[in-house]
């Protein structure tokens, strides 16, 4: 079973994201998956809106888990990044997402990126951690909250 | 002499009223309304409180009859054309082998398991062999839940149309029985006499529908005569039909039919003024039924009549609907489903008077039988026919919440209609998302004054809009006007993790994903493969099996073609459940027995394993 703890990094985790466009998120976000991994976030972005002309990655519930296989990457990353203000993602009950989890995965293992990405749908299907997320007052609460160390209620 | 009259009506309009009061009761237990209908009536009656001593069993029959054609109509009526078109098939097996099946698998039950004499066991078998479209109808619509088309166009148009294979049945054996014939003397003379009957009643009602639609037209009569002038014709092709020796309950369904699916004047007029007349008419019909019955004997046969009834349900029904249906392509769950809604009513009580007045030895006794029978069916399954939908997965779970929107129909014109919307908070409408150009609010009444849309501004939750538009837009205004569903867990795997938009190809989601597709479908959309693995036929809730993943129809147009697509992660996702209970575990096997995988899946799966799995990992 693939545990968020091994493909988010504390460091992957930003909280009261500034950006007035989907677009706009995915950039910001693509860049710091590049900075961080020694990519060029150029093609990271392309993959990524590539991806959401097969259909939008939001989910609904004012969530999205926007992903893209990348050449160049030997290793499945994500960053998690909660919205200053919420951003329409076309999602299909047209909530403005607040809450987005970005997945990449290397273009040989498709195995591994469907299942990261089932795991991300099943743990945003809870309520309690979504609500917890977004009430989440420092980074570090969001990681614990994602990668099971800490229970929603307690946050 | 009028004071015993003004007694009579007190004590009918009475008995009227309170069966009328007792459907909010059911509302709020969930209770089967026609089996309260039933019970006041047994309440009523000479071993209730009541006492009153009713013994009429012509007089019943007449009343019922009549009753009957009038509900047959309507439900015909209400049918629409695509639920036919989707259920036609195997809804006519059900209605006529599948009646025939069920009669002949009860009476050799009641003849082994009551000790009936072959011809009366078999009697039995063919009173209780068809489902009441009272009860399925009213368990379908007004039970809150959306079953998947499919299963309830043909659940409906069964129903409607499996009464008068039951009654020739049991008319032809009654007639059996009274002539001291043997079962040996059936032959051709039946073959023939069914011939006549169905095929008078399908031509028959046909025109006479047409007719009646014609004629209505045609007729420049007083609004309030449109309803009783369709009525009175819909009356009269039932005793015409019977009088030529066809069947009339089968012609008034055809007529409903037929005049329900045609433009025909006043339709809004008709439909509340019918809708109204058959609750009177299920009313009344349970009502005196339930009076006719003596249910202090029914304790001496009880024990053996309910073992009858739960074979009835558990073997007789699942046997002959999944031999019937075995040809149509349904899923293991939706044939476990449609056995489970065998509902029977007051049809089976109907027909259980005709030997009573058939005079014969067991009249009295079958009576009883088929009362209990239907008492079992109202109980068993009106009750548990909901969490059992759910836990098989046939409800397809909603995608917006309940809109509040009243229609009226506009004088001289047919393509405008007025709708006032019932503005409710979390609607999109509330939240600021803006109506479209053709659907400009006419009037706004918010707090009891109207406005003009320009005085008013944006609508508020709490308002009434009034919108002219056209018919075909309105279930665009619903989703604006609705509020939110709220969806569970299992109803957000109904529909799938992630949105595929239709008009995406193949090659690219296979490109995303690392799914092997045939270089020859690459460039095909993934609606348009959709569409074709399914023989050209979809509907919400399909699910088509693509290597790891699923699609899913989340919405599927006229034409049966997929507007939106769901993406279904499940079976990669494999984080461990919890461990379930005994009773969980139970559960769960069940459901794996009766719900299986998808056989059109399961078929899919193999030739996408064929072509080449996509990575397994």
């Amino acid at each position: 079973m693939i545990e968020l703890s091994d493909v988010l990094s504390p460091g992957g985790v930003v909280l009261d994201l500034k950006a007035s466009s989907k677009r706009q998120v995915l950039r910001a976000l693509a860049e710091r998956v590049a900075e961080a991994q020694g990519l060029e976030p150029g093609p990271v972005l392309e993959a990524l809106l590539e991806r959401e002309k097969l259909g939008t990655t939001g989910i609904g519930d004012r969530l999205a888990i926007p992903h893209a296989k990348l050449e160049g990457l030997d290793h499945l990353v994500a960053v998690f990044a909660r919205l200053q203000t919420p951003v329409s993602f076309d999602a299909l009950d047209d909530e403005p997402v607040d809450l987005v989890f970005l997945l990449l995965a290397p273009t040989g293992a498709a195995a591994e990126h469907l299942k990261a990405l089932a795991r991300v749908a099943r743990i945003f299907r809870d309520d309690q951690l979504c609500e917890a997320l977004r009430r989440a007052t420092n980074p570090s609460v969001a990681f614990d909250l994602l990668t099971g160390r800490r229970e929603p209620r307690a946050a | 002499m009028v004071e015993a009259m003004l007694i009579a009506i007190l004590v009918g309009s009475g008995l009227l009223v309170l069966s009328i009061l007792t459907s909010l009761v059911s509302f709020r237990v969930g209770a089967p309304l026609l089996l309260l209908f039933l019970a006041i009536g047994l309440l009523a009656g000479e071993d209730g409180p009541g006492g009153i001593s009713y013994d009429y069993h012509a007089e019943t029959f007449f009343v019922g009859s009549l009753a009957l054609a009038i509900i047959l109509f309507t439900s015909g009526f209400e049918t629409r054309w695509h639920t036919l078109r989707a259920a036609a098939a195997p809804a006519v097996v059900l209605a006529t082998f599948g009646v025939l099946l069920t009669a002949g698998l009860a009476g050799a039950s009641a003849h082994y398991m009551l000790g009936l004499p072959w011809l009366e066991a078999l009697l039995l078998g063919a009173i209780v062999g068809s489902t009441d479209a009272a009860a399925v109808f009213f368990l379908l619509r007004v039970g809150g839940i959306n079953i998947r088309e499919r299963v309830r166009a043909t659940l409906e148009v069964e129903s409607g149309s499996n009464d008068p294979m039951a009654i020739f049945l049991v008319v032809t054996l009654l007639e059996l029985i009274v002539a001291g014939a043997g079962l040996e003397t059936v032959g051709q003379s039946v073959a023939l006499a069914f011939a006549v009957q169905m095929g008078l009643g399908l031509v028959m009602g046909a025109a006479g529908g047409w007719l009646i639609v014609k004629a209505i037209n045609r007729t420049p009569l007083e609004p309030g005569l449109y309803p009783i002038a369709v009525l009175g014709s819909a009356l009269m092709l039932f005793a015409v039909t019977g009088l030529l020796g066809g069947s009339g309950f089968l012609a008034v369904y055809v007529a409903g039919l037929v005049a329900g699916n045609t433009n025909i004047h006043g339709r809004p007029h008709l439909e509340r003024f019918q809708e109204g007349l058959t609750w009177l008419a299920q009313i009344v019909m349970f009502l005196l039924l339930g009076l006719l019955a003596t249910p202090s004997n029914f304790a001496e046969i009880a024990l053996p009549v309910i073992g009858l009834a739960l074979v009835l349900t558990v073997v007789v029904r699942p046997l002959a609907i999944g031999l019937c249906l075995l040809p149509f392509g349904f899923r293991r769950n939706e044939i476990v489903f449609m056995s489970f809604v065998g509902l029977r009513g007051a049809v089976s009580i109907l027909l259980a008077i005709l030997p009573i007045i058939a005079g014969l030895g067991t009249g009295q006794y079958l009576f009883n039988a088929a009362f209990i029978i239907v008492l079992v069916s109202l109980v068993v399954q009106g009750w548990s026919i909901r969490p059992f939908a759910r836990w098989l997965g046939v409800v397809v779970p909603p995608r917006t919440g309940p809109v509040d929107r009243v229609e009226l129909e506009l004088p001289g014109t047919a393509h405008h209609e007025l709708v006032v919307y019932h503005v409710t908070k979390g609607s999109p409408v509330a939240k600021g998302h803006r109506l479209p150009r053709w659907a400009r609010p006419s009037l706004v009444v918010r707090e009891g004054r109207s406005y003009s849309l320009h005085h008013a501004g944006r609508p508020r939750p709490d308002d009434y809009v009034y919108i002219f538009t056209s018919p075909t837009f309105i279930p665009l205004l619903d989703r604006l006007f609705a509020s939110r569903a709220t969806l569970t867990a299992a109803d957000q795997e109904f529909y799938g993790d992630l949105a595929i938009s239709a008009s995406a190809s193949l090659g690219a989601l296979a490109e995303s994903y690392g799914l092997v597709v045939d270089a020859a479908d690459r460039e095909v959309t993934v609606a348009d493969f959709m569409l074709r693995q399914f023989n050209g036929r979809l509907e919400v809730g399909d699910r088509l099996v693509l290597g790891p993943l699923d699609l899913i129809a989340r919405a599927v147009d006229d034409a049966g073609r997929v507007t939106e697509i769901g993406l279904s992660l499940a079976r990669v996702d494999d984080t461990p459940k919890p461990e379930p209970g005994a009773i969980g575990r139970l559960s769960a096997r069940l459901q794996r027995l009766f719900v299986g995988r998808p056989i059109r899946a399961a078929i899919r799966d193999a030739i996408t394993n064929r072509n080449g799995r996509a990575d397994g990992g």
